[in-house]
């Protein structure tokens, strides 16, 4: 059945409908929400209270945006108020590093180990750099290029204007660029 | 045509819509050329896309318990 029926079902009040749009979207979300918390019982926690939410308004949802637009709302506003909430960790603003585009990390990476690096040791390089990441930053980056959202859309799920996402999406990609080259530089 | 020439902050300025999004605009076809002739610029473009492909290909998948609970949570079992 295609989503626009599902989605016609579900705010019907058809629970089956409702649950298969549940199980469309459980993997996505988990993945994005695990990518901004960076913590499995956190990621399923934020996961739990985004389809709790859909759930409780699906009858509010007026299709004038994509299902996914919508839970990616929902989701960002649950990994905002967890970041609000998390006063333990310092992380870096882009915003503020001046050091973004010096000349040394203006490398050629095909002089960088990359293609024989391990994934394992990769994926540690890529943890620590996205981890020290500003949520506001983090969520941008993740929504945009690795979900594939357009820039209008993260604009959208996030309330920042398009010049907004259009900066931080630099910055952070500038920044995950330099620690990535610190790291293989080593 | 735009008076003023393209430079590598420009590039720096524009690699958003360079990545992904169709480069339309007589401003963007210039930085385009541009980064057809800069080497600078080009490590650049290449570094953050790899960067985004990395990221792209590291995901995490909820277990099928932890989907089974999901439902029963909601009652959408």
């Amino acid at each position: 059945m295609d989503e626009q029926k599902l989605i016609e079902l579900a705010k019907a009040g058809d629970r089956k409908a409702l649950g298969d749009l549940v199980k469309k979207y459980t993997q996505t979300i988990y993945n994005f929400a695990y990518k901004i918390c960076r913590d499995k019982e956190k990621a399923e926690n934020t996961m739990s209270e985004t389809f709790f939410s859909m759930v409780k308004a699906i009858h509010q949802f007026d299709g004038n945006s994509k299902l996914s637009t919508w839970l990616y709302r929902i989701v960002v506003n649950h990994c905002f108020m967890l970041a609000r909430a998390d006063k333990s960790h310092l992380f870096n603003d882009p915003e503020t590093d001046e050091g973004l585009f010096d000349d040394r990390y203006f490398t050629d990476w095909s002089s960088l180990p990359l293609k024989n690096v391990e994934n394992e040791e990769l994926r540690r390089v890529l943890d620590d750099a996205v981890s020290q990441l500003a949520p506001e930053y983090r969520i941008v980056f993740m929504l945009r290029d690795v979900e594939g959202n357009s820039t209008e859309e993260t604009a959208e799920i996030t309330g920042l204007t398009i010049a907004a996402v259009k900066s931080r999406l630099h910055r952070a990609r500038a920044f995950l660029r330099k620690e990535i080259t610190k790291a293989f530089q080593k | 045509m735009s008076e003023k020439k393209v430079t590598c902050g420009d590039v720096m300025n524009h690699i958003c819509e360079s990545l992904g999004e169709e480069l339309a605009t007589q401003r963007c076809k210039e930085i385009r050329a541009h980064l057809k002739e800069c080497t600078c610029c080009q490590q650049y473009f290449e570094s953050v896309e790899m960067t985004i492909d990395f990221y792209k290909n590291y995901n995490f998948t909820a277990s099928d318990d932890v989907c089974k609970n999901l439902l029963k949570k909601l009652n959408l079992e």
